[in-house]
C-alpha cells in the first residue's frame, strides 16, 4: 500500500508482538485485547499513528472519525479502569494512554500530521537534499537588523516612524506569504492523497511522490522561519 | 529544563557578535537555518595566510543556538582553515553540556562553520 518499510528484525518483532498474547500466549486475532483472556495488549511502538486509529495514511482525514476513535480507545485504555488489575496491565494501560494522547495530538493538527507523515516517509525523501532557502535567510537577517535598529531608536523620533512604516509593510507582506504557503500546502496535501488513492507503483508515480514530499518539506521549513520572524515583528511593533 | 552555566554565560555575554562585509577579501560567510525550530545563524570568518584571524556571528534563535555559535567563533580564532574544518558538533555539545533536545543547535553551528569555510574557499579559488 505504501513505501514505509521496517527492517526485517523490526517486522518480525512487530508480528510477534501482534500475534501472541503476553498473558495467555494464545494467537491474537483481536486488535488491542486478547480474544481469549481479554487482557489489554501493549500498542506496538512500530504501529504508526494512522493505523493506530484505523485511518488511511492520508493528509486530509476525517477528524470526526479520529475523535470518535480517540474517545473509544481512551475509554478502553484509561488507567482508572485498571486500578484493580495486575501491575503488568496497569503499566500497559498507562503506556497505551500516553501513546494514544501523543498520537491524537499529532494527527489532530494538519501541520503536525504532515510533519509526522514526512517522518514516516523519510525513507523516500532521505536522498532528496532540500536546499536551504538562502534568499529567505538573507531577508530574515536584514529584517532582524531593522528590528534591532527600531528597538534601539527613540520611539518619538522621525527615524523610528520611518522604520515603523517599513516594518508594518514587511509584516503585511510576510503575512500574505504565510497565507500563500498555507494554500500551497493544502494543494500538496490533496495531490498526495490523490496519488496514494491511485496506488500506482510506476516509476512516474514514485517520482511524483518524491516531488510532493520534497515540496512539502520545503514549505513546512520555510513556514517555520517565516512564522518566527513574524512573531518577532509583531512582538516588537505592537 | 535549565540551561548549563556555560550556555547562560555565552547567552548573557555573547562573544564576537557582529558581521564583516561579505565582499571583503578573505571573508567567508555561512548562513544556515534549522527547519525544526526556525533558528537562523550567520557565521563569518576572516582569513589571512590560511589562518582565521577573526570570526563573527549573528544568531536569531534559542539560547543554545546563540551559545553554540558564540563558542564556535571563539574556537575558530587562531585556527588554520584545515583545523577549523575538524570542529565537530559533539565537541560543542560536550563543552556546553547540551541536553539531547538541543543537539540540533550544535549541528547548526557545525553547519555554519562548514558553510563559511566553503564560501571562503570558493572566493579564494574561483573556478
Amino acid at each position: 500500500m505504501n513505501g514505509h518499510t521496517h527492517n526485517t528484525d523490526d517486522r518480525r518483532e512487530l508480528q510477534m508482538a501482534r500475534s501472541m498474547c503476553w498473558h495467555c500466549q494464545s494467537e491474537m486475532a483481536g486488535e488491542y485485547f486478547c480474544d481469549r483472556c481479554v487482557k489489554v495488549q501493549p500498542v506496538s511502538k512500530d504501529l504508526d499513528y494512522f493505523t493506530c486509529f484505523g485511518l488511511p495514511r492520508r493528509l486530509v482525514i476525517d477528524t470526526q472519525v479520529l475523535e470518535a476513535k480517540f474517545y473509544e480507545l481512551s475509554r478502553a485504555f484509561h488507567p482508572d479502569f485498571y486500578q484493580n488489575k495486575s501491575d503488568a496491565e496497569q503499566s500497559i494501560s498507562l503506556g497505551n494512554s500516553a501513546m494514544l494522547n501523543t498520537a491524537y495530538r499529532t494527527l489532530r493538527d494538519p501541520i503536525q500530521r504532515a510533519e509526522y507523515l514526512l517522518d514516516l516517509e523519510a525513507g523516500a525523501v532521505k536522498d532528496i537534499r532540500t536546499s536551504p532557502p538562502a534568499d529567505l535567510f538573507e531577508e530574515i537577517l536584514e529584517l532582524q537588523e531593522t528590528l534591532d535598529e527600531f528597538r534601539e531608536s527613540n520611539r518619538a523620533s522621525e527615524q523610528a516612524s520611518t522604520l515603523r512604516a517599513k516594518l508594518d509593510a514587511d509584516r503585511t507582506n510576510l503575512e500574505e506569504r504565510q497565507r500563500d504557503m498555507e494554500a500551497r500546502l493544502q494543494q500538496l496535501f490533496s495531490r498526495w492523497d490523490t496519488l496514494q488513492d491511485r496506488g500506482e507503483a510506476t516509476e512516474q508515480a514514485r517520482t511524483e511522490r518524491n516531488h510532493i514530499l520534497k515540496d512539502m518539506r520545503d514549505i513546512l521549513s520555510n513556514r517555520t522561519y517565516v512564522k518566527n520572524i513574524v512573531n518577532d515583528l509583531v512582538a516588537t511593533i505592537s | 529544563m535549565a540551561y548549563s552555566e556555560k550556555v547562560v554565560d555565552h547567552f548573557n555575554n555573547p562573544r564576537n557578535v557582529g558581521s564583516f562585509k561579505k565582499e571583503e577579501d578573505g571573508v567567508g560567510t555561512g548562513i544556515v537555518g534549522a527547519p525544526e525550530c526556525g533558528d537562523v545563524m550567520k557565521l563569518q570568518i576572516k582569513v589571512q595566510n590560511d589562518t582565521i584571524v577573526d570570526a563573527k556571528f549573528k544568531t536569531f534563535g534559542c539560547g543554545s543556538a546563540i551559545a553554540s555559535s558564540s563558542l564556535a567563533t571563539e574556537w575558530l580564532k587562531g585556527k588554520t582553515v584545515e583545523e577549523a574544518g575538524k570542529i565537530k558538533n559533539t565537541d560543542i555539545v560536550q563543552e556546553l553540556n547540551l541536553p539531547p533536545v538541543k543537539i540540533h543547535c550544535s549541528v547548526l553551528a557545525e553547519d555554519a562553520i562548514k558553510a563559511a569555510l566553503a564560501d571562503y574557499q570558493k572566493k579564494a579559488d574561483p573556478k
